[in-house]
């Protein structure tokens, strides 16, 4: 099975999305999660947070994936937003030059509040609008490659590269964790204890249904 | 007084028929004196106009052009499952109402959640005027004047009740963080179990009630139960800056079965932020409504005697 059973898994990787207001962040949430694109959700208040179970290299993962509001105001609230988080998708929309160019700042507040050894993936969301283009892919990826950021382009709405995103980020922090590569007390303390809830303590020990 | 009298009738439900006129006294918009009422009201509505006519052309410039293209962008996601706010002559109303509240608030400017307030304000003063079906009532077939009295009427109304709450939108939002605060103490006094389930699967309050504060559960509750919250809120004193709390905590208490026997932290959140009040109606809220009532008794005017 690809799928493991809602309660038994190797690690919890919290995820967060970051961006600017209306770039799709809760639609590659509903995406990722239930399949679903809405094209009529509403602007999301606060947190809003949803949950997947993913087989990486034989594990069993579960992703603890949590979406916010873009709008600058909120942003008081989310220190409890970035801890623990071991993973960031920075989305921006590539048909609106704005919401790429507060990259780097989405990128200073994430690196002031979160682990320093997180994941971050640069997501252009909205590949369908190709010929509303305003981000070129070129010039996205040269930027994620100078500042050290795995590079995709989405499309929730199409349901393109959206998986390939989450799952190369999700591998990228289990290859993290198992190279230890992290020291002790950062990164794997994270994934490994209490902030995701003492039902995630110790997970390593615990059987995954799917488990040889 | 007759506002006072307004407010006892009020406190535990509006009819119908009445209800766009007595929100017009209880939010202060209109006068309780009788013969003042028409020429307060034509005055309110032009003076809204000429806010419009000198105001509205500036969301093109520098300076207020991130505060149009955010409520631009946010009015198409309010009520987006409701026909009625997908006609573009709803959308300038709304556009119109939130711009003119913003640049005349500097201190908060427009906050998403604002967006959601004008939604009862409108479909109330909008039910003067039609019988049946509002959901499908196509709002550009009425008469310029009375399009634009609905509008005016409700700027003002939800200026009012913003007033009373403007610190929830100010820089950082510290009113919402206090009333958190707040609704945490409140819970930690009424409902131990429920406290410390929430501490032992590290649930924080922040994370399910900022949206309940922000939007003043309009998010968690069917328009209709919205609508009826709000009869009592406008006749309550301080009925959306402390009330609120109270039937906050009853709501949360409401669920205390469904929650206790959530054993996760994912399991919790997914139930707190999708609680399942579609079929609500006004029995559902006159009940919460009197819960929440006893714990305002109890705990706001006798806190000293509940103190663990």
């Amino acid at each position: 099975c690809s799928m493991g059973s809602d309660d038994s898994y190797n690690f919890v990787f919290k995820v967060v999305l970051i961006g600017e207001s209306g770039v799709g962040k809760s639609n590659l949430l509903s995406r990722f999660t239930k399949n679903e694109f809405a094209h009529d959700s509403r602007t999301t208040i606060g947190v809003e947070f949803s949950t997947r179970t993913v087989q990486i290299d034989n594990l069993t993962i579960k992703a603890q994936i949590w979406d916010t509001a873009g709008l600058e105001r909120y942003r008081a609230i989310t220190s409890a937003y970035y801890r623990g988080a071991v993973g960031a998708l920075l989305v921006y929309d590539i048909s609106k030059h704005l919401t790429y160019e507060s990259a780097e700042r989405w990128l200073k507040e994430l690196y002031d509040h979160a682990d320093p050894h997180i994941v971050v993936m640069l997501v252009g969301n909205k590949s369908d609008l190709d010929t509303l283009r305003t981000v070129p892919t070129d010039e996205a990826r040269d930027f994620a490659e100078k500042k050290g950021l795995m590079f995709m382009e989405t499309s929730a709405l199409g349901s393109t590269n959206v998986e390939a995103a989450f799952s190369e980020v999700l591998t990228a922090i289990h290859k993290k964790v198992a190279s230890r590569e992290v020291t002790r007390g950062s990164i794997s303390a994270v994934t490994l204890s209490s902030p995701l809830g003492p039902s995630s303590e110790a997970q390593e020990e615990r059987k995954g249904c799917c488990r040889s | 007084t007759t506002r006072n009298i307004v407010r006892l009738h009020s406190w535990s439900g509006i009819p119908r028929e009445v209800r766009p006129i007595t929100w017009r006294l209880l939010s202060g918009y209109l006068p309780a004196n009788k013969e003042r009422r028409e020429l307060v009201l034509k005055r309110k509505r032009e003076e809204y106009f000429r806010f419009i006519e000198q105001y509205y052309h500036s969301r093109t410039d520098e300076h207020y052009k991130d505060t149009y293209r955010q409520i631009h962008i946010d009015i198409p996601r309010t009520n987006p499952l409701i026909p009625l706010f997908q006609q573009p002559a709803v959308q300038e109303i709304f556009e119109r109402i939130l711009f003119i509240w913003a640049i005349r608030h500097p201190a908060s400017g427009y906050v998403q959640g604002i967006n959601d307030l004008v939604t009862p304000f409108f479909v109330v003063f909008l039910s003067e005027f039609v019988t049946e079906d509002m959901e499908n009532f196509d709002v550009a077939a009425l008469p310029l004047e009375t399009q634009r009295n609905i509008e005016a009427d409700s700027f003002w109304c939800m200026s009012k009740l913003l007033d009373g709450i403007q610190d929830n939108y100010t820089f950082a939002q510290p009113g919402i963080q206090n009333k958190v605060k707040a609704l945490e103490e409140l819970v930690s006094r009424i409902d131990e179990d429920i406290h410390n389930h929430f501490k032992r699967y590290e649930v924080e309050y922040l994370q399910f009630a900022f949206r309940w504060m922000n939007n003043l559960l309009m998010r968690e509750l069917p328009l209709r139960c919205t609508i009826r919250l709000w009869d009592t809120y406008q006749a309550e004193a301080e009925g959306f800056s402390r009330f609120h709390l109270y039937v906050c905590a009853a709501f949360l208490i409401k669920w205390r079965k469904e929650i206790l026997s959530m054993v996760d932290f994912q399991g919790l959140l997914m139930l707190l932020q999708n609680l399942p009040t579609i079929h609500w109606g006004n029995e559902e809220v006159g009940l919460l409504l009197a819960e929440a009532y006893r714990l305002k008794y109890m705990f706001a005017d006798a806190p000293s005697h509940y103190k663990r």
